[in-house]
């Protein structure tokens, strides 16, 4: 039996240049943060501050979050409590329909993405416009992200040249634009001149919309600011024009205060895309002029993962995106062959704690390797909690039949030392079974590779040959 | 109860063992015996900025000017700045998006990593986002070598507990490399930006 991760991979793999090209654009990423780790002689006191200080969070969130409530108040802000996804809906409803907005500009949110929030808003008649340039491309490809920073890299240039031909009405007013300034690009699928064409159809919906939402990258106990961190300044264009601001904000974005923020500040881009910063790290504390600002916090599960002792720390992630970059498998399966909305090791683990009945597949997509363990800025460690997981999947009804039937009979095999001795004798007479029966699809050990040759002499008797 | 005492409720009683803030002082960031060099070397390569240095006797405007030569309509509240508009006096917020140059004046300068700290001090933001490009005053002595020591000053600042409704440190112009990883400025915010070192 397979599971759905290791299907979906397989049809994945067959695509040979296109898993190269994915391999080596997020190795590529790996290797920009690792310039960036050796630049600094304190990268591993920055991580283990980052570990300590979300530890120390996250063990006093309660408090913490009644003082930023009571800050952000004091700024000015509305403050709301969603204890799940239904709830956030209603209230990111409410307050869109008491201010009869039409459409919405939205900078990038994984939040949002989980508690599917833009097709709760479009069945209610809401226009929502993704404003991260990858996220406007999948929008209008109608695709999910395939990574939780870059979501659009798998996608080609060629077929989002298409997607904005087709999808953005006054296209070719654009391109006359451009090319009244320059000339046109030999290739129409060149980037500069598609990311030219973005940004004018995106400062188009900054003006028109009648509210920006941002997600929080960090939420600021001590003075009640929300961080939002962009290259592209989405969440500022997004903020700044609209008058009415709505942040959402997973509980366990806050830090205590300007200290730590110092510490993050440093870490997330780094560790995220290479770069020593991101272009934009916006504090925001209050709304427009004439303005409003509202921040819902959001909990959806992530109380009771605190109650979770094996498996708490995923509370310390700030979702850069490190683990899927590092992750060999994630490299070479891409983001759509996970079955949770968030792939790589750090999706794995959160689909767990989501629904480990439904999410179970992607245990599976891991090799133990430990990578993500060590570039993980806030030291969550990712693999030894697949590996966890993957000791409850027989209570959870989940095992592999036939991986539980290897290891019974393994196990009957090592607890009978006369059995092995004999089987372990008998075994070279395997390497006289002729190839084409040994390496049929029913031997699962054949498949990707050729059955092994067993040694003349077994290890258990060089070993003996060698003591006496 | 209200989900706000629902969540609060299942916080604590979900808490086991309790952790402490890490004490900081042991950090020894990185640091640089010139800072100001090194912020011009960040400025001008990674962040893909423009720097000018004034030198004595050099005129602000002139510097401006020389530097956007095409430009239709700048844009600043700046004393000392000539400008074609005041930002804080539009009725409209979307007339700024019309803004060729944005001058705006920045309070900290990062070594590290050529970030600049601009707390709002203007009526709308959007001045520093929705301009074409944009030009940032900053004055030597404000510059620090790392992000720790910037998030210090702002914290023992006057303003830090104040009624600012915004800041932001903004790194060279806005950019994207969500096609195919290509890197590419003028994203969604200013194109580009020259940082004005006084």
């Amino acid at each position: 039996m397979s599971t759905q991760h290791s299907k979906a991979a397989e049809v994945y793999q067959q695509h040979t240049e296109v898993v190269q090209r994915h391999d080596q654009t997020f190795f590529g990423v790996r290797q920009k943060r690792d310039r960036m780790a050796q630049a600094l002689p304190e990268w591993e006191r920055l991580r283990e501050a980052a570990s300590q200080i979300k530890k120390h969070t996250i063990t006093h969130l309660a408090d913490y979050l009644e003082t930023f409530e009571a800050n952000a108040v004091r700024n000015g802000v509305h403050v709301h409590w969603a204890a799940d996804a239904d709830e956030y809906n209603r209230i990111v409803y409410d307050i869109l329909s008491q201010h009869q907005v039409k459409k919405v500009v939205k900078s990038k949110s994984m939040l949002t993405e989980e508690c599917h929030l833009n097709e709760n808003l479009e069945k209610r008649g809401i226009d929502v416009v993704e404003t991260d340039l990858g996220e406007r491309i999948l929008q209008l490809m109608k695709l999910a992200p395939s990574h939780i920073v870059m979501p659009a890299l798998h996608v080609h240039r060629e077929d989002i040249g298409n997607t904005f031909r087709k999808l953005i009405p006054n296209f070719d007013e654009i391109a006359q634009s451009y090319a009244a300034v320059g000339s046109m690009p030999a290739d129409e699928n060149d980037p500069t001149f598609l990311t030219f064409v973005a940004r004018m159809h995106l400062r188009q919906q900054f003006a028109e919309a009648e509210a920006g939402m941002t997600g929080a990258n960090f939420g600021i106990a001590e003075t009640g600011d929300v961080v939002v961190c962009t290259n592209e300044g989405n969440a500022d264009m997004s903020t700044s024009i609209p008058k009415l601001h709505i942040v959402s904000m997973g509980i366990e974005k806050l830090i205590p205060n300007y200290e730590a923020m110092g510490v993050f500040q440093r870490l997330l881009a780094r560790n995220g895309t290479g770069q020593e910063t991101t272009v934009y790290t916006s504090h925001f504390r209050g709304p427009r002029p004439g303005g409003e600002m509202h921040i819902i916090l959001v909990d959806n599960g992530r109380s009771s993962i605190l109650g979770n002792e094996e498996h708490w720390q995923t509370l310390k992630c700030m979702r850069c995106g490190a683990c899927m970059n590092t992750c060999p498998v994630y490299r070479r399966s891409a983001g759509y062959s996970y079955t949770y909305f968030i792939p790589g090791p750090i999706g794995i683990n959160l689909g767990m704690l989501r629904d480990p009945r439904q999410y179970s597949d992607n245990v599976s997509a891991c090799s133990l390797c430990c990578s993500c363990d060590n570039v993980c800025p806030a030291k969550v460690d990712l693999s030894t909690q697949v590996y966890r997981w993957r000791q409850q999947l027989d209570s959870l009804g989940k095992a592999d039949p036939m991986k539980k039937m290897m290891s019974q009979g393994m196990s009957f095999l090592f607890n009978h030392p006369s059995v092995y001795k004999t089987a372990l004798k008998c075994s070279p007479m395997v390497n006289w079974v002729p190839a084409p029966l040994m390496n049929l699809k029913l031997n699962p050990w054949a498949y990707g590779h050729q059955m092994m040759k067993f040694p003349k002499k077994s290890f258990h008797e060089l070993w003996k040959e060698v003591i006496i | 109860m209200s989900s706000r005492e629902e969540i609060l409720g299942r916080l604590r009683e979900n808490t086991r063992e309790t952790y402490n803030f890490p004490d900081l002082s042991g950090m020894n960031p990185i640091t640089f015996s010139d800072p100001v060099a090194e912020f011009i070397k960040k400025t001008t390569t990674t962040a893909g900025a423009q720097l000018i240095e004034m030198q004595e006797g050099d005129d602000l405007n002139e510097l401006i000017r020389r530097a956007y030569p095409d430009a239709k309509l700048l844009a600043s509240n700046l004393p000392g700045i000539t400008a074609d508009l005041n930002p804080d006096t539009v009725e409209h917020v979307e007339e700024l998006m019309k803004i060729d140059v944005g001058i705006i004046e920045g309070r900290i300068g990062v070594a590290e990593n050529a970030c600049i700290w601009i707390p709002q001090q203007m009526k709308e933001k959007a001045v520093c986002f929705a301009s074409e490009y944009l030009v940032i005053v900053l004055k030597r002595e404000d510059v620090v070598s790392n992000m720790h020591e910037a998030y210090a000053r702002l914290a023992s600042s006057a303003e830090y507990f104040q009624q600012y409704k915004f800041g932001t440190f903004i790194s060279g112009p806005s950019k994207t490399a969500d096609i195919e990883s290509a890197l590419v400025y003028g994203a969604q915010a200013a194109r580009g930006v020259t940082v004005l070192l006084q």
